[in-house]
Formats: C-alpha cells, sequence, structure tokens
C-alpha cells in the first residue's frame, strides 16, 4: 500500500510551483517557480522545439536507496529527464541552466572538506554530462540564497538573490 | 497514550496523503489549482489552537468523524482567502460576502468534498469505516473554535492536555488563497493509529509533553531577554513543536528577506537555531541598542549578533537545566538573505542523516506586530531521542 503520493506534475496551470525535494515540467509555456535555495541546486532543462520546460529542486547530491528520487541531485534529474521525454521532448536538444549550490555558513560539524552546496552542483553536472547535456548558464556557489523562475515560452531562468541583485541566465 | 518515531512517520505520510487527496478534490471541483504546502504533525493543547484561531482570525468549517477512528477535522481561512475562495467558486456572484449564507454554504460543501477525501484515506489505511457529521461553520468572533471537542470522543481532564494536531499549509490559485485543514484525533484513536503502525521503543506522550514545556519557558526567558535589553516590550505569540518531512522545514518559511543569526549548538541533543527578524524589527533591534547613532553596516550586523546571542542563552540554557545536561552553542554567524534559503543549509545537513525533524519554532512579537522575532530550532533527531528518554517518566 502506498501512503505517500507527491503528484508533482500538473501542466495545466500558468504557474506551477515546484517545492523542495520536487520536481514538475511543462508543456504550456507555464513558468515554473520555486524559492528558498540555499545549499540546495535548482536545474532548468529546457527544449524549445517540444516546448517543454522542467524544473528539479534537489536538497542532496547523491541518491539513498529509500531516498525519494526527487530529494537528490542525480535521482530528481533522471526522473524529470523521463517525464519530459514521456511529453514529447527530447534529450539531444535539450539544454541546462543550473542555479544555487551556495555554501552559507561554515558548520563546526560538517568535517571539513567540499560543502553540501559543491557537491550538489558537481553531481549535477555529472548527471547532466551522462545524458549529453549541455549547461549553457549557470550561477552557482557563492554565499547567498536565491529563488527561480523559469519561463516555459523562452526558456529564460530568472535568478533572485537578495544580495546580488536579479539576473536571467 | 506513547509515541515514538515510527509512528509519528506512518501520521506524517498519512496526513500528507490525505491532504493531497483534499487538494486534488478543489482541484477537480472548482478548476483551482491546490497545492498541499507542508504537513506537520503537531503537539498542543486545545488552548494553543484556539489562541492561533483567535490571533489569526481565522474562520472554518468543522466536520466531526466517528466509528474506526474520532475526532474533528477543520478547514481554516482566514476572511480574504475564504472570500477570494468563494470569489473564485462563483465568480461574480453578488452576496458572497463572508458571513452571508451564500458563502458558508459554500465553503461548507467545499469543507465537505475536501475533508470526507481526507478522512477516507485514514479509513482506508486502517481498514475500517469513519462517518462523517454535517459540516459546522465557525466564524472568526467565536471564542472558543473548539468548543464541544468532548462529542467527538475526547474525554479531557483540562483544556491543558496535549493533543496531537495534523496541520497541512495549502494554496491554491498561485498562492492567493491559503487556508490549513486540521485534524484531531482522539487520545483513543491515536492509539489506534499507533498500534497499527507497530511501536518501537515508544515513549510515552508526557515526554513530548514535558519537551514542550521546557521550550515554552525558554521562549520565555528569550522574550523576558529581549524587553530587558532592548526595552521592547515583547509575548510569546506561539511556542509548538512539530514531526514534519525534512524538506518541509524550509518550506515553512517564505522568500521574504530577513535578517538575523544562524549558530550550532553541541550537546543533547545538538542542532542548529535560526533567529530571524524582519526588515523593520531588524531595524529597532539596532536604533534600540544604537540609540541616537546612525550605524553603519558593521554595526547594525554585531547589534544583530548580541541580540542572537542573547536570545539564543535565554532559550536554551533551561534546556540545559531541565535535561541534565551541557549545551554549548557556537558564535552566532550573521544572515541577511531570503528566509526559506536561510534555513535551507539547516535543514540539508540534518538531510543526510533523517528524513523526517523536529521542528521548533517560537514566534516573540509585540502586541501591535511592529516587532517581531522568530526563533526556529532543529535538534538532531536520535538526539533528541536520547533527550526525550531522560524526560520520561520513572517507571
Amino acid at each position: 500500500m502506498q501512503v505517500y503520493t507527491t503528484d508533482t506534475t500538473s501542466t495545466h496551470s500558468a504557474r506551477i510551483k515546484v517545492g523542495i525535494a520536487d520536481y514538475a515540467f511543462g508543456t504550456d509555456g507555464n513558468t515554473l517557480t520555486t524559492s528558498g535555495l540555499g545549499s540546495c541546486i535548482g536545474v532548468a532543462l529546457y527544449d524549445a522545439e517540444a516546448g517543454v520546460s522542467g524544473l528539479a529542486h534537489a536538497m542532496l547530491p547523491e541518491a539513498d536507496p529509500d531516498g525519494d528520487p526527487a530529494k537528490f541531485a542525480d535521482t530528481g534529474i533522471e526522473a524529470l529527464l523521463a517525464e519530459m521525454r514521456d511529453a514529447g521532448a527530447d534529450t539531444s536538444r535539450i539544454i541546462a541552466k543550473l542555479a544555487g549550490g551556495s555554501a552559507m555558513f561554515d558548520f563546526d560539524s560538517s568535517d571539513g572538506g567540499k560543502s553540501i552546496g559543491e557537491r550538489n552542483v558537481e553531481a549535477a553536472r555529472k548527471t547532466l554530462e551522462k545524458h549529453d547535456i549541455d549547461i549553457v548558464a549557470e550561477d552557482v556557489g557563492g554565499s547567498h540564497g536565491r529563488s527561480l523562475e523559469l519561463d516555459g515560452k523562452t526558456g529564460d531562468l530568472r535568478v533572485r538573490s537578495a544580495k546580488t541583485g536579479d539576473q536571467t541566465l | 497514550m506513547n509515541l515514538d518515531v515510527r509512528s509519528l512517520r506512518t501520521f506524517s505520510r498519512l496526513a500528507h496523503s490525505g491532504a493531497e487527496k483534499a487538494a486534488g478534490s478543489l482541484t477537480t471541483l472548482a478548476g483551482i489549482d491546490t497545492y498541499v504546502n507542508v504537513t506537520k504533525v503537531e503537539l498542543g493543547t486545545k488552548t494553543d489552537v484556539e489562541q492561533e484561531f483567535a490571533e489569526r482570525d481565522l474562520v472554518s468549517v468543522h466536520i466531526g468523524f466517528s466509528g474506526g477512528l474520532d475526532g474533528r477535522t477543520v478547514l481554516a481561512f482566514s476572511p480574504e482567502s475564504a472570500e477570494r475562495l468563494v470569489d473564485a467558486l462563483m465568480p461574480g456572484m453578488d452576496g458572497a460576502e463572508t458571513g452571508s449564507e451564500l458563502a458558508t454554504s459554500s465553503l461548507k460543501e467545499v469543507a465537505n468534498i475536501m475533508l470526507g477525501g481526507f478522512i477516507d484515506g485514514w479509513a482506508d489505511y486502517l481498514d475500517t469505516t469513519v462517518d462523517i457529521t454535517t459540516p459546522t461553520y465557525v466564524d472568526d468572533d467565536s471564542n472558543s473554535p473548539l468548543e464541544n471537542l468532548e462529542s467527538d470522543g475526547f474525554e479531557h481532564e483540562s483544556d491543558n492536555e496535549h493533543i496531537l494536531v495534523f496541520r497541512n499549509q495549502l494554496e491554491a490559485a498561485d498562492d492567493a488563497i491559503e487556508f490549513d485543514l486540521y485534524m484531531v484525533p482522539s487520545p483513543d484513536s491515536i492509539k489506534t493509529i499507533t498500534d497499527a503502525s507497530g511501536q518501537h521503543g515508544a515513549l510515552p506522550v508526557q515526554s513530548f509533553a514535558a519537551f514542550s514545556d521546557m521550550i515554552a519557558d525558554g521562549a520565555d526567558q528569550a522574550s523576558a531577554d529581549i524587553t530587558a535589553m532592548t526595552g521592547i516590550d515583547t509575548t510569546v505569540e506561539v511556542s509548538r513543536m512539530s514531526f514534519v518531512p525534512i524538506e518541509g522545514v524550509p518550506m515553512s518559511l517564505t522568500d521574504s528577506v530577513r535578517r538575523g543569526v544562524v549558530l550550532e549548538f553541541f550537546g543533547t541533543p545538538s542542532g542548529y537555531i535560526a533567529i530571524l527578524f524582519d526588515e523593520p524589527s531588524a531595524d529597532n533591534i539596532a536604533s534600540s541598542l544604537l540609540p541616537g547613532m546612525e550605524g553603519d553596516e558593521a554595526m547594525r550586523q554585531s547589534a544583530i549578533q548580541e541580540i542572537g546571542n542573547i536570545v539564543t542563552s535565554g532559550f536554551l540554557d533551561g534546556w540545559a537545566n531541565t535535561l541534565g545536561t551541557t549545551i554549548d552553542i557556537s558564535p552566532p554567524k550573521h544572515v541577511h538573505d531570503i528566509g526559506s534559503a536561510i534555513v535551507d543549509p539547516l535543514a540539508t545537513e540534518l538531510a543526510q542523516s533523517q528524513e523526517y525533524a523536529f521542528l521548533i519554532d517560537s514566534t516573540i512579537r509585540t502586541d501591535d506586530d511592529e516587532f517581531t522575532c522568530d526563533i526556529y530550532a532543529l535538534p538532531n533527531e536520535e538526539e533528541l531521542r536520547k533527550a526525550l528518554e531522560q524526560l520520561s517518566p520513572a517507571v
């Protein structure tokens, strides 16, 4: 019996909100939004020809076999790609934009080494590379938070930051 | 009544999937896209819940349920959200102001469909049947929105007895409509659900209640310390502990910009704390600590850090005493960023080892709302469990 269902895909609204540990796609030029990216990574995918856009918001780099796939950068991207392909997108045409993965705090409890933010960016790059998907723009790292808005009509990714202002990738 | 982390997870999943069903019913019924934002399992008292209804001026529709499970579900809205929902259901209809018969009956209809769907999920899980009552509308003037809870299977000795409250925050129509779906099962029903999920090292609910009281004392102390230091007369508005999926922690905050401090604490339990002010409140703090001085950014930051230190020790010192342990705190780090993004890295650190979190949140504010300070504490789950064991009544 399944008691936990997350209906991540809703394509009939003009704006689709993507939660944390979540992904969604749109086929009608929808705007996909997500907020609260600190060390989390946001991955925007876009196939202009098919008019399919997708956005994933992952918390951690690599999947834990028991975890929800949407929570991790590797499985989250894979799951989003699969749904976008089912909706008519072609991996060879998809381009990617990355935002997030910052290191906001240097915690004493984290045992040195790379921050979760950096590891999230690496995992996203690796997964996209596996599918030969080009990362055409990115705004990653730093020590500030971000909110994202992906315009499904143009593929523009608007990145809002309280520190560095707004920019469009 | 005993509780363990495993049954809390079951509760959380059931509540979330029930809320998804309820949101789906509204989407289908009215064509209004509805999302479940966060599902929380909260331990509070009837008085806490009623106080929240009163402070937020909530209007609500109540449906009781009985049979395999007893209790009450409530759909609660701000008057503005209720009005927008009625408007979305009956566009352009006159006479649909909040409180009118037409508005009330359409809210009841929505509640009937959403709450019915919500309860069905629980009944399915427990393989039982549950009957629901006809909906009752309770307006925002009501002094005791949870009155007659006794008729739903509660045998309470007092209003301060702890109850489990399942709260789902929902959003519809591009965030224009926000509402909460509550479920308050009777104590007997909690036992029924706990038994169904199997008990593994369950702790008596009194331990959770004792922890919850300790948090409330900490918030009172922090509020008194803010008042003593700044001369701003503050009180504690809410102070509670909830059990949430880890990703629900940052999602509990909005993306408005906050200023404050973040720090770590070490001991039993260890964890993270964020103390956040909205920008006007942060300005108030800075000017009350640096009277008559314009204050450059560096001075403002140090004022915020200083108050962060004060609030943290006020909030945490009592914990160490109650738990018979020492809790050390790291120096506070100043933050000025999107609220949900500030808390995201704290939740993410814990997400490496736990899927759910005990989220402690307290709000300290002035009566006129001109100053608010939110404290979010995220203890490590495993260590919190140890701390709760300390609080278990002797057998």
